[in-house]
C-alpha cells in the first residue's frame, strides 16, 4: 500500500536525548557470555581450593588468579562504549474517506464528498505532527488518496464497505495507525443499519485501536426515491414475478400519493407498460408490490419509475433500471403448418420429443376445395377451425417464438394479422418461416409487414419459387456459426438435395446467410436459403426450403443415425431463444454502467474464431440511436473495452467476430443506481460506531475535539566504541596468565 | 383372389418401367407428399392390382385433404437405400413370405429407427399366413417391441375421419395390432386387406368388399386417409387443442 499523505519523517521530536551506557562486542550471544563467565569462576575456584591446601604461602596466585580472570573475561567480551539519541515520533493515523456515488448528494453544507474531503486536509493540517494516511472506501479495496492531486479522487463506488475497509487496514503489514478517523454520511452498507452493538464491537475492535466518526451531513434533502427494489423469486417468461418495492420521503418532503410505473424497455418499439401502482409513503416509508409478467425470455431491462412531487432535490433516483435475466422453463412454441407433409411431421415429432419445449400446433388438415365426402362435417370429422384470431391477437404474446411452415397468409386470412405477427417479433418474440409453395413470396408475404421481420427481403413479380433440384452451399457465415455446428460436425460440408427453393431476395443489413443457392442469385449475391436476423427485440430466421426433414430422414441421415436434423434445429430453436450456446461470442458489462462515468464491456470471441471484431451499442427504444459503432482491435480471445460515458438508459450492445451471427447484450445505465437510492444521512450511525470502538464521532467544525494518540519514543541514533582495542585485551590476557603461570611453580602448585 | 401373381422380380421390373424415377417425379412441395410405396421382402407377392390401390390411396388422400401426395406407384426393396428416400412403406401379400435376409433384416430395422413407419397389410387374411409370417420376420427386425392392440381411442381413428374401427376389404377384427416405439406405432398389422378395399381395375373396383356394402368400401377409404395423416401428422388430433372438440363430437355420435 502506498503511503499518500505526509512524510514518513512527519511528527519526529527532534529534540532527543543522549543516553550513555556500556555493552558487550556484537557476536556474543548472552548464553556464550554465561558460558565463559561459568568456566571462568570455575576456573578460579580451582584455583582458591589449591592454594588453601598448599603447605607454601600462595596467596599471591590467587590474586594474579583473579587478575587473569577478569583479563581473559575482557579479552572475551571485548566491551565497547555505547552513545544512544532517542526521539520521540508522531502516531500514524488513518484516515477513511467514504468514496460511495451517494457522497455527491448535497448536505447542510453543500456536496458531502466535498465536505468530507475538507475535513480530510484538515485532519492533515491539524495533525502535522502525526503521520496521516488518508484512504477512500467504497466497494472495493481501499483506495490511496492524495487529497492535493484531483486525479486521485475520481473513482467512486456503489457502496459504503466499512467493515471491509477496517479489515484490510488491519491486516496491512507495517507500522499499525494508532487511531482511524472515519469521514462519511453514515449511511453505510456495512456495518449495515440495524448491527447491534456487540456485533460492532467486534468487527472494529480487530485493530485494536479507537476508531473516531467526522459526520459530513445530519439532515436528509427533500426527495423522494425508490429506495429498493427487490424480486420475489426467479423472473420467468409468461409467468408472474412480483417486484417489491421501498417508496420513500424524505427530508420533509410530503408525498400523499406518488405513483409508480414498470415498463420493459424494448428496442425499436416504445417501452411496454407492465404495472401501475400509486404509493403513499406520507413522510416516510412504504413497500408496494406490483405483479408484472414478462412474455420475452432473456436480458430484459425494466424501468421503474416515481413521479415525484414537487421540491423533490434529487431526480437521479426517481427511476430504478433493472436489468433481468428472464428464465423460460420451457419454450412455449406456436406451430403453424399450411398442409401436412413429411416435412411437418419431422418438425412435430422432434418438437413432441423435446422435453423443452411447451408445443400448440395448427395444421390445415382440408381447404376449401377438398372433398372429404362426408355428409356431416363435425359428426364426421375430426376437425377443428382453425382459431386465427384468438391464435394472433389474444394469445400470440403467451408464445416465444411462432412457426410458419409452408402456410399461405392469403388463403387462411393471415394476413389481418401479419401487422401484429410483425410487432410481436419486434417486441422480442422468435419467429421462423419454413419453405413450400405457400410460403414467402408464394404466401403472399411479399410487401407484408411481416416481410420486414424476415432476415430477407421477398421479390414480387417473380416466381415464387424454383423448381430445380440442388444442394444448399454453406456461406463462410454459415462454417463458423456455432448455429450449424452439430450439423456440421455430424455431416461436415454434406448437405441433401433439396427438391426446389422459394425464391427469396437479398439478406437485409445486419442478416447473415448460412446456406445459399449454388446457382440462383439475388441482386447480385448468391440468393439465400438459410438466414438469421433480428428485428427490435426479436430473432427471425427463414429457410428457404422444404425437405431439411431429409437430414432426419433419408439416405444422409442414415449415415448420422438421423441426429443432424435434431442438431438442425436444435441450433435454429437456440439460436431463436438466445441460448448462448450458439452464440459466437459473449459480451458482458465490466462493473455498473452509471450514466456520465466510463462504461467498460468485455468481449469475449469464441475459441478458433477469425474476423475483425466490431460492436454497435444502440439505446433501447422506438428509434433507432446508435452510440457507438466500430471495428476493435482484438486483444486475444478476450477484449476489455471503454465504451465511454452514456447517458441513463436501456442499452443494447451487439458484437460481431467476421462474418458470424451478432451477439448481444442488453444492459442498463442507471442516472444514480443503488448508491443513490438512500439519500438520507445516518450521523446516528457514526455515533453508535465510535462509541464502540472508544472513539469519538464530531461533526466537521469539530474536528479539533478528536484526540491525537500520544507519539511513541524511538532510537533515532546509536554510536558504540571499544574501550580497548581486541589486541591490546589478548595481549594483557597472555602477560596476566604468564604471571599468574609463574607464581603458581613457585608456589610448588603445577 | 383374381388378380394376377408377381412374383418378386417381376414386380419389380414392372413398376421400373411403371413408375418415373422417384428424384425426377418430384418438385417443389413434392419432396413432402405421401406415397403408399410397396416393401419387396422375403417371399412376399403384391398383385399388381393391390399396386393400383397403393396408388389410389394416394389420389385419395389429395382428393379429400390438404396432403399433398403422390400417386405414381413405387416399390422398394428392403436392403436397398431407397428404402430411406420417403419414411412410409406398405407391405402387402397374401402367402408366407418366408425368412427375410440378414441385410434385409438390418435394412427394415434401420427404417424403423430411423423413423420410418410400416404398413404389413395382408391380402387374404381369412387364410392368415402373410400376416402371421410377416409378424414373425418383424420380431427378429424389433425383437424388443412385440404388437399391441390399437383400441379405437388411439389417434390412428381421428387422425382426420372420425372412425370406430378399421376396416378394409373384408371388416376384419375391429382393432388394429401395432408395434410402438415411444409414442408413435411404427408398425401397422392389418388384417383386412386395405389395398384390395382401394384397387380399382378399369372403372370399377377390382375386388368386391366383404360382407359388403358402399359403406365399407368408403369406411376402408376413410380408414386409408386416417393411417395417411398418421403418416404425416403423427399423434397431432392428441393435442390439447383438440381434445373438448373431439370428446364433444364422439358423445354427440354415440
Amino acid at each position: 500500500m502506498r503511503r499518500s499523505c505526509c512524510s514518513d519523517a512527519a511528527g519526529l521530536d527532534e529534540a532527543g536525548v543522549t543516553v550513555p551506557a556500556l555493552a558487550i562486542a556484537e557476536g556474543v550471544t548472552p548464553v556464550v557470555a554465561v558460558l565463559f563467565v561459568v568456566v571462568v569462576l570455575g576456573w578460579l575456584a580451582a584455583v582458591l581450593f589449591e592454594v588453601r591446601r598448599s603447605e607454601r604461602p600462595a596467596r599471591g596466585v590467587f590474586v594474579t588468579g583473579i587478575v587473569a580472570a577478569l583479563v581473559v573475561l575482557g579479552a572475551l567480551f571485548r566491551p565497547v562504549r555505547v552513545s544512544a539519541h532517542q526521539g520521540r515520533v508522531g502516531p500514524r493515523v488513518a484516515v477513511l474517506v467514504d468514496q460511495s456515488r451517494r457522497m455527491r448528494l448535497p448536505g447542510e453544507k453543500g456536496n458531502r464528498r466535498a465536505v468530507a474531503l475538507d475535513a480530510a486536509r484538515e485532519l492533515a493540517r491539524r495533525w502535522s505532527s502525526a503521520k496521516v494516511d488518508v484512504y477512500g472506501f467504497a466497494d472495493g479495496p481501499l483506495v490511496p488518496l492524495a487529497l492535493d492531486q484531483e486525479s486521485t479522487l475520481g473513482q467512486l463506488g456503489e457502496e459504503s464497505d466499512l467493515t471491509t475497509a477496517l479489515s484490510e487496514l488491519s491486516g496491512t503489514p507495517g507500522e499499525r495507525p494508532r487511531a482511524v478517523v472515519v469521514v462519511s454520511d453514515g449511511r453505510l452498507t456495512r456495518p449495515a443499519e440495524h448491527t447491534d452493538d456487540a456485533a460492532l464491537e467486534l468487527t472494529l475492535g480487530a485493530l485494536g485501536v479507537p476508531v473516531h466518526t467526522v459526520e459530513v451531513a445530519q439532515a436528509a434533502p427533500a426527495d423522494a426515491s425508490i429506495r429498493q427494489v427487490s424480486t420475489v423469486g426467479a423472473a420467468v417468461a409468461h409467468q408472474p414475478l412480483v417486484l417489491h418495492l421501498t417508496i420513500d420521503c424524505a427530508g420533509g418532503l410530503v408525498c400523499d400519493e406518488v405513483p409508480v410505473t414498470v415498463r420493459e424497455l424494448r428496442q425499436g418499439s416504445p417501452p411496454a407498460d407492465l404495472a401501475r401502482g400509486v404509493a403513499r409513503p406520507g413522510r416516510g416509508e412504504v413497500t408496494l408490490d406490483l405483479e408484472v409478467t414478462i412474455e420475452r425470455a432473456g436480458q430484459r431491462v425494466i424501468d421503474i419509475g416515481i413521479e415525484s412531487p414537487a421540491g423533490d432535490k434529487v431526480p437521479e433516483n426517481d427511476h430504478r433500471l433493472l436489468p433481468l435475466e428472464v428464465r423460460r422453463e420451457r419454450v412455449r412454441l406456436l406451430h403453424v403448418a399450411g398442409r401436412p407433409t413429411y416435412d411437418v411431421r419431422q418438425l412435430r415429432m422432434w418438437l413432441k420429443t423435446n422435453e423443452s419445449i411447451d408445443l400448440v400446433a395448427f395444421f390445415i388438415l382440408r381447404t376449401n376445395g377438398d372433398d372429404p365426402n362426408v355428409v356431416d362435417d363435425t359428426a364426421e370429422l375430426s376437425l377443428i377451425p382453425f382459431p386465427v384470431d384468438a391464435l394472433f391477437t389474444q394469445h400470440l404474446p403467451t408464445f416465444d417464438a411462432v412457426m410458419l411452415q409452408d402456410i399461405d397468409a392469403v388463403e387462411y386470412k393471415l394476413e389481418p394479422y401479419l401487422p401484429a405477427l410483425e410487432a410481436y417479433v419486434r417486441s422480442g418474440g422468435g419467429l421462423i418461416m419454413v419453405g413450400g409453395p405457400s410460403a414467402f413470396s408464394g404466401g403472399g408475404y411479399a410487401g407484408s409487414p411481416l416481410e420486414r421481420a424476415l432476415p430477407v427481403s421477398l421479390p414480387r413479380g417473380v416466381e415464387p419459387y424454383d423448381l430445380r433440384a440442388f444442394v444448399p452451399a454453406y456461406t463462410a457465415a454459415g462454417r463458423v456459426a456455432p448455429v450449424l455446428g452439430g450439423v456440421r460436425q455430424l455431416l461436415g460440408e454434406e448437405l441433401p438435395t433439396m427438391e426446389g427453393s422459394n425464391t427469396l431476395g437479398p439478406a437485409r443489413p445486419g442478416s447473415i446467410v448460412l446456406w445459399q443457392h449454388p446457382a440462383r442469385s439475388a441482386d447480385g449475391s448468391p440468393m439465400p436459403v438459410l438466414a438469421l436476423g433480428e428485428t427490435g427485440d426479436g430473432r427471425s430466421i427463414a429457410l428457404s426450403v422444404d425437405a431439411t426433414h431429409e437430414l432426419g430422414f433419408g439416405e444422409l441421415a442414415e449415415r448420422s443415425s438421423g441426429r443432424a436434423y435434431g442438431a438442425l434445429w436444435d441450433g435454429l430453436l437456440g439460436w431463436l431463444m438466445r441460448d448462448p450456446r450458439y452464440e459466437a461470442g459473449g459480451v458482458t458489462l465490466v462493473g455498473p454502467c452509471i450514466a456520465g462515468e466510463p462504461t467498460t464491456l468485455e468481449l469475449v470471441a469464441p475459441p478458433g474464431a477469425d474476423g475483425a471484431l466490431s460492436l454497435t451499442i444502440e439505446r433501447l427504444g422506438p428509434a433507432t440511436e446508435s452510440v457507438f459503432n466500430r471495428a476493435i482491435p482484438r486483444q486475444g480471445t478476450t477484449t476489455r473495452l471503454d465504451v465511454g460515458r452514456l447517458a441513463a438508459g436501456g442499452y443494447s450492445a451487439r458484437m460481431r467476430v467476421g462474418a458470424a451471427p451478432p451477439t448481444r447484450l442488453d444492459f442498463a445505465c442507471e442516472a444514480g443506481g443503488r448508491a443513490l437510492a438512500d439519500s438520507r444521512p445516518d450521523p446516528e450511525r457514526l455515533r453508535r460506531l465510535a462509541k464502540a470502538a472508544g472513539g469519538r464521532s464530531v461533526d466537521p467544525n469539530a474536528l479539533g475535539d478528536l484526540p491525537l494518540p500520544a507519539a511513541a519514543e524511538v532510537t533515532v541514533e546509536r554510536r558504540s566504541s571499544p574501550l580497548l582495542p581486541a589486541w591490546l585485551w589478548s595481549l594483557a590476557a597472555a602477560f596476566a596468565l604468564g604471571g599468574h603461570w609463574v607464581l603458581r611453580r613457585r608456589a610448588g602448585l603445577s | 383372389m383374381s388378380a394376377a401373381r408377381l412374383g418378386r422380380r417381376p414386380f419389380a421390373l414392372g413398376l421400373g418401367a411403371l413408375a418415373l424415377s422417384p428424384r425426377s417425379a418430384q418438385a417443389f412441395g413434392e419432396a413432402g407428399a405421401f406415397r403408399a410405396r410397396l416393401l419387396v421382402a422375403g417371399a412376399g407377392h403384391t398383385d399388381d392390382a393391390r399396386v393400383q390401390g397403393a396408388s389410389r390411396w394416394a389420389q385419395e388422400l389429395v382428393r379429400r385433404t390438404s396432403a399433398p401426395g403422390r400417386p405414381a406407384p413405387e416399390s422398394v426393396e428392403a436392403d436397398r437405400p431407397a428404402l430411406f428416400r420417403e419414411p412410409f412403406v406398405v407391405w402387402s401379400g397374401s402367402n408366407d413370405v418366408g425368412a427375410l435376409s440378414m441385410s434385409e433384416v438390418r435394412g427394415l430395422e434401420r427404417f424403423v429407427r430411423l423413423g420410418g413407419m410400416l404398413v404389413v397389410d395382408d391380402a387374404d387374411p381369412s387364410v392368415g399366413a402373410f400376416g402371421r409370417s410377416a409378424r414373425r420376420q418383424l420380431l427378429r427386425v424389433l425383437p424388443e417391441a412385440p404388437p399391441v392392440r390399437l383400441e379405437s381411442t388411439h389417434v390412428l381413428f381421428k387422425t382426420f375421419y372420425l372412425l370406430e374401427r378399421p376396416v378394409g376389404r373384408v371388416l376384419g377384427p375391429t382393432y388394429v395390432e401395432a408395434i410402438v416405439r415411444g409414442r408413435n406405432a411404427v408398425v401397422l398389422f392389418l388384417a383386412h386387406d386395405l389395398l384390395g378395399a382401394l384397387a380399382r381395375r378399369g372403372e370399377g373396383w377390382a375386388f368386391a368388399v366383404e360382407p359388403g356394402s358402399t359403406e365399407q368400401r368408403e369406411r376402408a377409404i376413410r380408414f386409408a386417409v386416417n393411417i395417411a395423416m398418421y403418416a404425416l401428422c403423427s399423434d397431432y388430433k392428441d393435442d390439447v387443442v383438440h381434445a373438448p372438440f373431439l370428446l364433444q363430437r364422439r358423445g354427440r355420435a354415440r
